[in-house]
């Protein structure tokens, strides 16, 4: 298989900001980086902007600790960290409207570092189930519009944001369609090279995106995979930040593969399309909020109807795997909460699951491919019995 | 952290009202433990003090935070701790949250602890019949509830309250102006309405307006007592000491409103006015004033005050006291008490982003004279922590304050280093004696 | 002729070595005390294992190697991990645990297994290495008393001091301290115990407590922690005459099913041995087929 447009694709994971300094210098456009998650880039983008999404760094964090605590996730440390050594300098502005309270952290010393750059928030609803919840999400995402009108001094003409929609749909579903064929085939595409093309999503121009995609797809189509001797897993956590390739590498090394995932860098990004029948593309944004949460729910989102324990059994049996991965970044406090809940639910099933916790510092790389090779060594046993 | 070492010895003197409060506190509790005995229905709720409206309805509460605070001060955090870690909270979560998530496990899987004569006082509170979310800024907060409702098997009914979080978007944003705290103030409002009536439906009773605006003229009224007894320690030697303001917050935050919680800050007026009179300070040699930052770190409230009356250093004031708890009770028009409500909920210390905070706290420097600040990095709380050295680094650049950063915790004594605090409290002390050309 | 059988596990702080037969019966189990950066260990043990046996490595049917340094060892046909094989080797010293406690030198472990021996379920202590071997010889140290005095000298002391955690780096420290304030050895050492058995209680909880419980590794020998454990759990442990062994018999017994059923590996390649803590490359799926066997 050529590897071309993986390649390119690593290449830009590798680096957003490389790519969003050449792409301002190319263009002359703006660039908006956005905080995680639910942010509707399509806007900026209908602006004329390029959306970044911000990510965690492979630096190690120096004079982010005189601005945060450690006992904070990588992802806002390491955002924090990147802000103090002048690492968004290609940021025109910032936006953020989720409301994790580690990311509203992140995002005020971000402002105060940089008092020259505006850091726009629109306060994305948790709640999903509201008498309000529709009224105020179509009104946050209004309020979004002119925000970002104002930072970038244009105006978003709704066909303008409809054309976008188009774009990031069309990239969403083909990113889905890797996903589809992943699940069938596992050994067709290695778990880092899929993150590359997500992490690559979130930085790139989507058009340009949208064109290595057609690319990497037409190949996939011809590829035969493996025997599937490996472990099937399923991967779950992370929901800000891409995991550490080296984990992701050393789950299939060990003789497992990952069939499938509800990772930010992952399935997350683009699990929930923007529906195109509206007449209003605000409501139908807003729509695609709340639509998004029952696809992958997230938990800081409230909703008594949406269960993410039942969404992992649920996805975990589709998609044939043997056990679940849970990755979980140190210090999230979202995810520790639910973590009980998945416990249990997958204890009650009979599906074993491993938990990991994952940092920004360095991996003890010996200890988690123990664990790994030992949770691998259990399924097997369970397979033969 | 290390061996517990005995406790400093009492050097502070400590104020004589404060008896009082510890028994309005005492029966508040021993109330709520008999709630269902007495057939009162029981609402969980954290976050800003949403117990007026509870209250109208003779609905018994228990604030997450109070709960937590009580079992954290007597030492009996543990039971409620270990719960939730063998369910699977991971120590790093909030310890607020385990502890109430913790005291949930018990009721609802039946292992109260304690002996068959004795029931330990962590499985003591009530079960919920109804759960009210109103948390601001901190989406901990909010998913505590969310958690509670699924431990309770979603068979709870609960009310969701978003309180919309101040960042200051435009350039029009200044403290309690601007167009974004008015659209937040009308949506919160709007919220508290629908609040009332769901109450109404849990209840199935007609909401008792009168009786929450008699609820609010004792609340508004104790509020403003508090904040003149609070201003009164401008004085020096101040009367009184930021860790005896944290035990004050319970009547303007959990307790019932009537006319004891007026006639408390009544005396403790008096009883400061007193003292400023006669020159009497809280710590008998004051030579240091300082300024708490952060969350109380209950477990080691009289801990702190001998530790540093024994440093001649009083806590004066603090953000979690000075900036919260009815703050604002000008604002509240106890006829139609809701948006003043909201105005409070909503300007709460954490609910602000940093530049607002950091404004608000050089004010209280300079009002009280401050000569340091005692960061206190309390390990699970992100929502005070935040900020925290944003405010160290600008407060100390417009005032020349010199800053100590303690780490600890709300309820969990495992992040509390003692020779840690030691240490860096000394050092600062001695900065500020360099400062005053001292060494 | 009969089968023989060997399995080999690298600790932080010691090598153990252990032969059996086909009936499954121990004829050899060796522990040396070398790490696991000089192989020598590794290596001095299989040979003092071969020579108490009366056999030669040419006798041996089938190796597997285990613990951190597993991958190191090129006579081993194929690696199992510790937990496995901790499972494994204390199935068949206690049929009827159905938990396994297994505190080493640098390692916490509990692990609960089934009535084949199978593991279940399993915690690992994260990155505090409290309780375990090379804590306990820092602690040792700062106590100035021998490694072996610090289990019976603790069961002199009462627990009236409370440690609420205690870590490894700073073990020293805390100790001089504590010392400082006129606590006595006995006593500091029946706290230290105390604030172990509580954070193995923690590794306990995430699993669920399961009943009979063993106990392997280095640290079973130190009769202040199995008492405190104990005490704590309520009921006595199993612990054999060398709980050390557990991990390396478990490892043994993977082998003679090897060789049982006339696998024959080749032995590892050299590309898949070098240090024990390096990175993995990117896209790099070297020791894939290693693993495929089913265990």
């Amino acid at each position: 298989m050529d590897h071309g447009q993986l390649d390119k694709m690593a290449e830009i994971a590798a680096s957003p900001r490389d790519y969003a300094v050449a792409f301002k210098a190319r263009t002359g456009r703006k660039v908006i980086a956005s905080y995680p998650m639910h942010l509707p880039a399509e806007i900026v983008h209908a602006a004329g902007a390029l959306p970044v999404v911000l990510q965690e760094s492979t630096e190690e964090i120096s004079v982010g600790h005189g601005l945060i605590y450690p006992f904070y996730c990588g992802f806002s440390r390491s955002t924090i960290d990147q802000a103090a050594r002048g690492e968004l300098d290609f940021a025109d502005g910032v936006v953020f409207g989720d409301t994790c309270v580690q990311i509203l952290g992140s995002a005020d010393v971000v402002r105060v570092t940089h008092p020259e750059k505006p850091v726009y928030f629109f306060q994305l609803l948790a709640c999903m189930r509201d008498s309000w919840t529709a009224e105020n999400v179509e009104e946050t995402i209004g309020k979004l519009r002119r925000g970002v009108e104002r930072m970038l001094d244009t105006t978003i003409t709704d066909q303008a944001l409809w054309d976008s929609i188009e774009l990031f749909n069309e990239n969403r579903r083909m990113i889905r369609r890797i996903y589809e064929i992943r699940r069938r085939n596992p050994e067709v595409i290695d778990a880092t090279r899929l993150q590359d093309v997500v992490k690559s999503s979130m930085v790139m121009d989507k058009a340009e995106h949208n064109a290595l995609l057609s690319g990497v797809l037409e190949q996939l189509a011809e590829k035969s995979g493996g025997p599937g001797f490996r472990t099937r897993v399923f991967v779950s956590g992370h929901m800000c930040h891409a995991p550490k390739p080296e984990i992701l590498d050393m789950i299939e090394e060990v003789g497992a593969v990952i069939v499938d995932d509800d990772l930010y860098t992952g399935l997350r990004y683009v699990s929930t399309d923007i529906p195109e029948n509206d007449a209003d593309p605000i409501r139908a944004i807003a729509a695609s909020y709340v639509t998004r949460n029952a696809n992958i729910p997230d938990p800081t989102k409230i909703d008594p109807d949406v269960d993410w324990d039942g969404y992992l059994l649920n996805a975990v049996e589709a998609s044939r795997a043997e056990g679940l991965i849970i990755l979980m970044p140190k210090y999230c406090e979202p995810h520790m909460y639910y973590y009980p809940e998945i416990k249990e639910a997958f204890e009650r099933e009979d599906i074993p699951h491993l938990l990991i916790e994952t940092d920004h510092e360095q991996l003890p790389i010996e200890s988690m491919r123990t664990r790994l090779e030992t949770f691998v060594e259990m399924l097997r046993q369970r397979e033969l019995a | 952290m290390l061996a517990e070492l005995a406790p400093p010895p009492t050097t502070s003197n400590r104020l004589k009202t404060t008896a009082m409060n510890n028994r309005m506190v005492t029966a508040y509790w021993d109330d709520l433990f008999a709630a269902k005995d007495n057939g009162k229905l029981v609402c969980w709720y954290e976050g800003v003090a949403i117990n007026p409206l509870l209250q109208a309805m003779d609905i018994s509460w228990c604030h997450g935070e109070a709960w937590s605070a009580l079992l954290a001060a007597k030492k009996e955090e543990q039971p409620a701790l270990l719960a939730s870690e063998e369910r699977g909270y991971g120590r790093e979560l909030c310890s607020y949250a385990r502890t109430h998530l913790g005291t949930g496990i018990l009721r609802e899987r039946g292992q109260i602890p304690g002996s068959p004569d004795h029931e330990h006082i962590a499985g003591r509170a009530p079960a919920p019949d109804l759960i009210i979310s109103a948390y601001p800024y901190c989406s901990t907060g909010q998913q505590w509830d969310e958690m509670l409702f699924r431990l309770f098997g979603k068979r709870v009914p609960v009310f969701n309250i978003t309180l919309p979080y101040i960042w200051g978007n435009g350039s029009s944003h200044a403290y309690m102006q601007g167009e974004e705290f008015e659209d937040a103030v009308k949506f919160l409002t709007r919220q508290l309405r629908e609040c009332v009536t769901f109450i109404e439906g849990v209840t199935g009773r007609k909401f008792d307006w009168d009786r929450l605006s008699e609820i609010m003229s004792y609340t508004k009224k104790a509020g403003e007592l508090r904040l003149e007894a609070m201003r009164m320690c401008k004085a020096r030697p101040a009367p009184a000491t930021f860790f005896e303001w944290s035990i004050s917050i319970a009547p303007v935050n959990f307790l019932s409103a009537g006319p004891e919680i007026v006639e408390y800050f009544e005396k403790l007026n008096a009883e400061i006015a007193g003292r400023v009179a006669s020159g009497t300070g809280s710590v008998p040699r004051e030579k240091y004033r300082l300024f708490w930052d952060g969350i109380m770190n209950w477990g080691k409230l009289g801990w702190m005050a001998e530790k540093f009356s024994g440093y001649d250093a009083c806590m004066v004031a603090g953000r979690y006291t000075h900036m919260g708890f009815w703050q604002e009770p000008q604002v509240i028009d106890v006829d139609d008490p809701l948006e003043g409500m909201a105005r409070n909920y909503l300007t709460c210390p954490i609910n602000h982003s940093a530049p607002y905070m950091i404004d608000r706290i050089t004010e209280l420097c300079e009002f009280y004279e401050i000569d340091g600040l005692v960061m206190h990095g309390a390990r699970t709380c992100r929502a005070f922590s935040n900020p925290q050295f944003l405010i160290a680094q600008e407060v100390s650049k417009r005032l020349g304050v010199k800053i100590a950063m303690i780490e600890g915790d709300m309820i969990d004594p495992s992040f509390y280093k003692d020779e840690l605090v030691n240490s860096r409290v000394e050092a600062m002390l001695e900065a500020i004696d360099a400062r005053r050309g001292l060494i | 002729m009969t089968l023989y059988a060997m399995g080999v596990d690298f600790g932080s702080m010691t090598a153990k070595a252990v032969i059996v037969d086909a009936e499954r019966d121990v004829v050899a189990a060796e522990v040396v005390d070398k790490g696991v950066l000089i192989e020598e260990g590794a290596e001095i043990a299989m040979a003092q294992a071969l020579a108490s046996a009366g056999l030669r490595q040419d006798d041996i049917a089938a190796t597997i190697s285990t613990g951190y340094g597993r991958r190191k060892l090129d006579v081993a046909q194929r690696t199992i991990t510790e937990i496995t094989c901790h499972a494994r080797g204390a199935h068949h010293l206690f049929p009827e645990a159905r938990m396994v406690i297994d505190i080493g030198g640098q390692d916490s472990k509990v692990i609960v297994v089934d009535e084949a021996g199978h593991v279940q379920q399993f915690a690992m202590n994260d990155r505090c290495a409290a309780g375990t071997g090379q804590f306990m010889q820092v602690l040792a140290r700062a106590l100035d008393v021998e490694l072996d005095e610090v289990g019976p000298l603790s069961l002199e002391g009462d627990d009236a001091i409370v440690i609420s955690a205690m870590c490894t780096t700073f073990a020293e420290t805390e100790v001089i301290s504590l010392r400082a304030q006129g606590h006595s050895k006995p006593d500091i050492l029946a706290a230290v115990m105390e604030s172990i058995t509580k954070r193995t209680m923690g590794l306990i909880a995430r699993v669920g407590k399961r009943s009979p419980i063993a106990m392997t590794g280095g640290v079973a020998r130190n009769i202040g922690v199995v008492r405190a454990l104990e005490r704590r759990l309520g009921e006595p442990l199993l612990i054999a005459q060398t709980p050390q062994i557990a991990g390396a018999l478990g490892a043994a017994l993977f082998a003679l099913d090897d060789a049982r059923r006339g696998i024959r590996l080749p032995p590892l390649e050299p590309s898949f041995r070098g240090e024990a803590d390096r990175l993995v490359e990117p896209g790099g799926k070297g020791g894939c087929s290693r693993i495929s066997t089913p265990v």
